[in-house]
């Protein structure tokens, strides 16, 4: 599981981070080149096999041959300027690096002409592009001539002004020209982090804006971990709770998803199965040696999934879904929009029957769940006799059977849902939370996780509202009277939530340099993103009274929170 | 101080060697409570108590084991059987003669019971003025030792037969299975706390999926260590499925024996020996190979929450022979260091040490307090409102009020003891006005009245730690790239013969020919 992202492997997605520090998002196929802009091309094969998180360099084209060759730059090259600049080694004393005489770094100090050392400031800096003696042509001919690194070598020799650069400005300088003309990219494996931080950069609607650390922040608070199917003992009454099964509303196109199933072991594909089936490919590659590389163009295989050149079998397209470890999906549209998980080698369209998301993700749409009879997949197809049957064709035949296994998997998912049990619910969506959880709570097990991510805090916010202490106390009022409470002013039960919070994470970057740390200075805006966490609760019938011992500290507190909703259920009834 | 009343418990049951067969309840729970199972009582926000329930009595209470909080005492036999997530009412439990005479055995009867229930639990007429945290448990819970030594006599007298529970008037809480989160608020805290904000970003960031290993130095109170239990599980050794997968495992290590000793029992408790293998040592004067163990951890991902990162990094390479770090994939780092100048260190040493990709972050966490704020003269004597006008309009209103009441006043005087009923009744005074306010309420839809708003929580961790991230690439040699050459040949490419995007139908291709860059 954790080998995969070790090597590159053929047909998998990936990403380059180039000078720039944007991510490029590639499928590696063998045998192909790759274009990386302005950088160069060179074959694919020069990178399958390697190991990701190396920086490799495009080197320049040797004689007689088409493309770039590469090089991989070793670790220590990459932060050389910096060890370099960072003169004063203090790890080995086992103490905090500490600033050198009169708190100021030798590295900002110059000695003038006379013996006495100034500082080095901005003030008699030249703002001019004559500064720099060479020419764009130049720079032009150079860049053709030799390589990054000697480029960026003689246009800091060429700059007149360079050593009157405070070093602050000299480090930014040279930052600049390494980006500008270093051919070096570092090769990233597909994983979370790296999908949020592409999409981010290029449609962050498409995920809600929802950030590393919100999804993290989520998967903890839902509790979403592996359940081992032969760990779960049996219950005795049939009850299916908690068995390692979420239930999910996901409009991030599949990333909430993927979050989820990357902590329950399912998002990747089986590295060992997968390269048993690669064995039995490449021994057909040799057979036919034409055909391993160049795969047959007929439609049916046009957009077969990257892990073989076997199409599913038959009984493959409809299996019947896990019992443990699985995500229910409910999906507002006829099909879930599951597109990012394409990525992860499962495509919606095109199932790959050997991804655990094939029989651990259970998809159904919101009129399943709620009106199952009106769905034509949920209708049991019309029973045909074995003999008639037989006078099938066998096309036809074998589209009676397809219907069958098709109905007979949306049968068992929905089934499944509408008993319960779950062991969480996770909600990201731009529809109004509010509307999903009256259908959804009582699905989920007593103390079992509820999640709802909204890029802004209004919609949750109302959710606590409606989860507030004075509407559960007025519920339960009504309740006690006999009444049954007004649906618009209670539009959930506002006893089966215990605790419901509305927090909000953020990672800020800070840059740490010999002499310049500090937080960075710019950084994305937009939503903030905002998690609502809180427990599933079973009532007690009749309500009861509450009661705290509050004295002290603890009646202010009490008084402070008085009108409010932020209070948990057992707080006292002031 | 919460959870001394468990450990207390836990230690006064002897270890036990677990069956195997027994599953953490941190990874799965059966759909009701049962005997022995670690629980945790949700008494209000942030206000959690771990607690293991017992079937038989062990302390002397009538009613066999007993939890006592600020919301009530439960006996153990009323939480059990129930489903997860239910709410308790409390019982009515005689705490208070027992708590304080302690150790003899009493004879108690019922109208003692009943008058001692009143006494003991401070419904709000008694209004005791004790801190905030020592009222979460009763009295005997405030001394340890008191209570340590009382265990060791209840567990002397064997209780003749559990008492029905009665139940008391008011009080209740709700009863959770434990989670990684409601364990690191509920926990003793022995260190310094990893909280969720933190570890979620963490184990993020560190790509620990089921599956991986992960070192953890020092395991302080055991925060990071529940969690990343959570996360690395995939199955227990020795079961049926896991022949075959590599299994994930926490490698944890403290260096303060108490702490070690702690977590030890914790950790046997909740289910955990076989995913976390807790070391006692100095990491960063003995480093992490174990020649005891089977086979070095391999490991696919670091915390290191120490004083000094740099000094325990040392040891994490990969020349050394028994290196702990996976040998074939890239290793994942994170230090957890609360000042700047450990960072700037961590970070110096990282880049001499072929360590990339290092970045740092800080996380900034906040909770929003919700609410409902009335404002208004309506609100006039209610509690927790603003009572003033809450617009202009409302302002003007009283204003004239307050006017035709004066010139009122004033008429009055001239006409005096005048025919002035009629007058009267139409200027209310302010008792008046209070009391038709008081009664208003009562209709009134109090849930939604009010502007709802939304602030930060009034208290806001504003800086936990910095967070270090770094990776270690895999090793890569010659002999790799070589072997890696032959398997992925680009002699035709590179001669200009491969195909490019011709001769196919340019199944994924972008126009540019190539593989697609989407």
């Amino acid at each position: 599981m954790s080998s995969i992202h070790s090597h590159i492997r053929p047909n998998t997605f990936l990403f380059l981070r180039l000078p720039s520090d944007i991510l490029k998002l590639l499928e590696i196929l063998p045998n192909t080149i790759i274009e990386v802009g302005k950088l160069g091309s060179f074959p694919s094969n020069l990178l399958l096999g390697r190991p990701y998180y190396h920086t490799y360099e495009i080197r320049a084209k040797r004689d007689g041959e088409a493309y770039s060759r590469l090089r991989i730059v070793p670790p220590g090259e990459l932060n050389a300027d910096i060890v370099a600049e960072d003169a004063t080694p203090s790890e080995s004393r086992g103490e905090p690096a500490t600033p050198s005489v009169n708190g100021q770094s030798q590295a900002y100090d110059v000695v003038s002409e006379d013996g006495t050392v100034v500082v080095k400031n901005n003030r008699l800096t030249i703002d001019d592009a004559s500064r720099q003696a060479l020419s764009q042509q130049e720079i032009e001919e150079l860049k053709k001539s030799s390589g990054g690194n000697e480029v960026i070598e003689k246009i800091l020799a060429n700059h007149a002004g360079l050593d009157e650069k405070t070093s602050f400005s000299k480090a930014k300088y040279t930052l600049r020209k390494t980006k500008k003309y270093l051919k070096r990219f570092t090769v990233l494996p597909m994983d979370l982090g790296n999908v949020i931080e592409y999409v981010m950069a290029k449609e962050a609607p498409r995920i809600m804006e929802l950030r590393e650390e919100t999804s993290g922040l989520m998967m903890a608070w839902g509790n979403v971990h592996a359940v081992v199917e032969d760990e779960v003992p049996p219950t005795n009454d049939g009850r299916r709770v908690g068995a390692g099964r979420w239930l999910v509303h996901d409009e991030t196109g599949g990333l909430l998803v993927a979050a989820m199933a990357e902590r329950m072991g399912i998002l990747y594909v089986d590295v060992e199965e997968e390269e048993a089936q690669q064995a039995s490919e490449e021994v057909k590659a040799t057979e036919a040696p034409e055909a391993g590389l160049l795969q047959p163009t007929d439609g049916a295989l046009e957009n077969a999934p990257p892990y073989g050149t076997s199409a599913p079998t038959s009984h493959n397209d409809f299996p019947l879904p896990a019992s443990t470890n699985t995500i229910t999906l409910l999906h507002p549209a006829v099909q879930p929009n599951l597109s990012l998980m394409k990525y992860f080698g499962y495509d919606t369209n095109q199932p790959n029957p050997v991804h655990p998301m094939h029989t651990h993700l259970k998809p159904l749409s919101w009129l399943q769940l709620l009106h199952p009879d009106l769905d034509a997949t949920y209708r049991e197809p019309e029973k045909v006799s074995d003999a008639e049957l037989r006078t099938y064709k066998s096309g036809k035949r074998s589209t009676h059977y397809k219907k069958l296994r098709r109905w007979s998997r949306c049968k068992a998912i929905v089934d499944e849902t509408r008993e319960g049990g779950f062991d969480g619910l996770v909600i990201a969506a731009n529809m109004d939370p509010a509307t999903i959880l009256p259908h959804t709570i009582p699905l989920i097990r007593g103390g079992g996780t509820v999640v709802v991510y909204s890029s802004t805090p209004e919609p949750l916010i109302r959710i606590l509202d409606l989860y507030s202490k004075d509407r559960r106390t007025a519920y339960i009022s009504h309740l006690s009277r006999g009444e049954i409470p007004d649906s618009e002013d209670f539009p959930v039960d506002p006893r089966l939530l215990l605790a419901p919070t509305v927090q909000s994470t953020r990672a800020r970057a800070w840059q740490v340099l010999p002499g310049r740390t500090h937080p960075v200075m710019t950084s994305r805006g937009g939503a903030e993103g905002y998690v609502l966490s809180a427990r599933r609760v079973m009532p007690v019938e009749g309500g009861v009274e509450a009661r705290g011992n509050y004295g002290g500290r603890g009646k202010r507190k009490a008084d402070a929170l008085v009108g409010g909703v932020s209070d948990a259920g057992a707080d006292a009834a002031a | 101080m919460a959870s001394e009343i468990v450990s207390s418990q836990q230690s006064s049951a002897a270890p036990l060697p677990r069956e195997q067969a027994k599953p953490s309840p941190f990874f799965h729970t059966p759909p009701a409570t049962e005997a022995d199972a670690l629980a945790i009582l949700h008494l209000k926000r942030d206000s959690l108590l771990p607690i293991t329930l017992r079937a038989t009595a062990d302390d002397g209470y009538a009613e066999g084991a007993v939890t006592n909080t600020r919301f009530g005492s439960f006996p153990h036999s009323t939480l059990i059987g129930l489903d997860w997530g239910s709410q308790v009412r409390a019982s009515k439990v005689d705490t208070g003669t027992r708590g304080r005479k302690g150790k003899q055995k009493q004879q108690r009867d019922q109208d003692q019971d009943d008058s001692n229930a009143a006494a003991g639990c401070a419904d709000g007429s008694t209004k005791k003025r004790k801190s905030d945290e020592a009222s979460l448990t009763d009295d005997i819970s405030g001394a340890p030792a008191k209570k340590l030594k009382q265990l060791a006599d209840g567990t002397q007298q064997l209780p003749t037969a559990a008492k029905a529970p009665i139940e008391a008037g008011s009080g209740f809480v709700h009863i959770l299975p434990p989670t990684p989160e409601s364990w690191t608020s509920s926990l003793d805290h022995r260190t310094q706390v990893v909280y969720t904000p933190d570890y979620s970003y963490i184990l993020q960031r560190l790509r620990v999926r089921p599956g991986s290993a992960i070192i953890e130095a020092g395991a302080g109170s055991g925060s990071f260590t529940h969690a990343a239990a959570r996360a690395v599980y995939n199955g227990y050794p020795g079961s049926s499925t896991s022949k075959k997968r590599k299994l994930g495992k926490v490698y944890s290590y403290e260096y303060h024996e108490p702490r070690v000793q702690t977590l030890r029992q914790e950790i046997h408790d909740h289910g955990l020996d076989s995913i976390v293998e807790l070391t006692h040592r100095d990491v960063c004067n003995e480093g992490f190979e174990t020649p005891e163990a089977p086979s070095p951890p391999k490991a696919d991902a670091i915390f290191l929450d120490l004083p000094a990162p740099w000094l325990a990094l040392k040891h994490l390479t990969r020349s050394s022979p028994g290196s702990p770090l996976n040998p074939s994939a890239a290793v994942h780092l994170c230090t957890f260091s609360p000042c700047i100048e450990q960072v700037i260190s961590t970070v110096s040493f990282l880049r001499k040490n072929n360590w990339t990709e290092i970045n740092m972050f800080e996380i900034q966490h906040k909770r929003l307090d919700v609410r409902r704020e009335r404002v208004g003269l309506k609100e006039e004597g209610l509690r927790g409102v603003n009572a003033s006008a809450a617009t202009v309009d409302e302002a003007v209103q009283r204003l004239r009020e307050v006017e035709t009441k004066l010139s009122d006043f004033h008429a009055n005087k001239d006409v005096a003891n005048g025919r002035t009923s009629g007058k009267e009744k139409k200027i209310q005074s302010k008792a008046e006005r209070l009391e038709k306010i008081r009664q208003d309420v009562e209709g009134r839809k109090l849930y939604k009245e009010g502007n709802l708003v939304q602030r930060t929580e009034p208290e806001v961790k504003t800086h936990t730690s910095y967070l270090v991230f770094a990776i270690l690439p895999g090793a890569w040699t010659e002999v790799d790239e070589q072997a890696c050459a032959e398997k992925w040949p680009v002699g035709d490419v590179m001669a200009g013969k491969a195909e490019n995007g011709g001769g196919k139908s340019g199944r994924q291709r972008s126009s540019s020919g190539g593989i697609s860059l989407i």
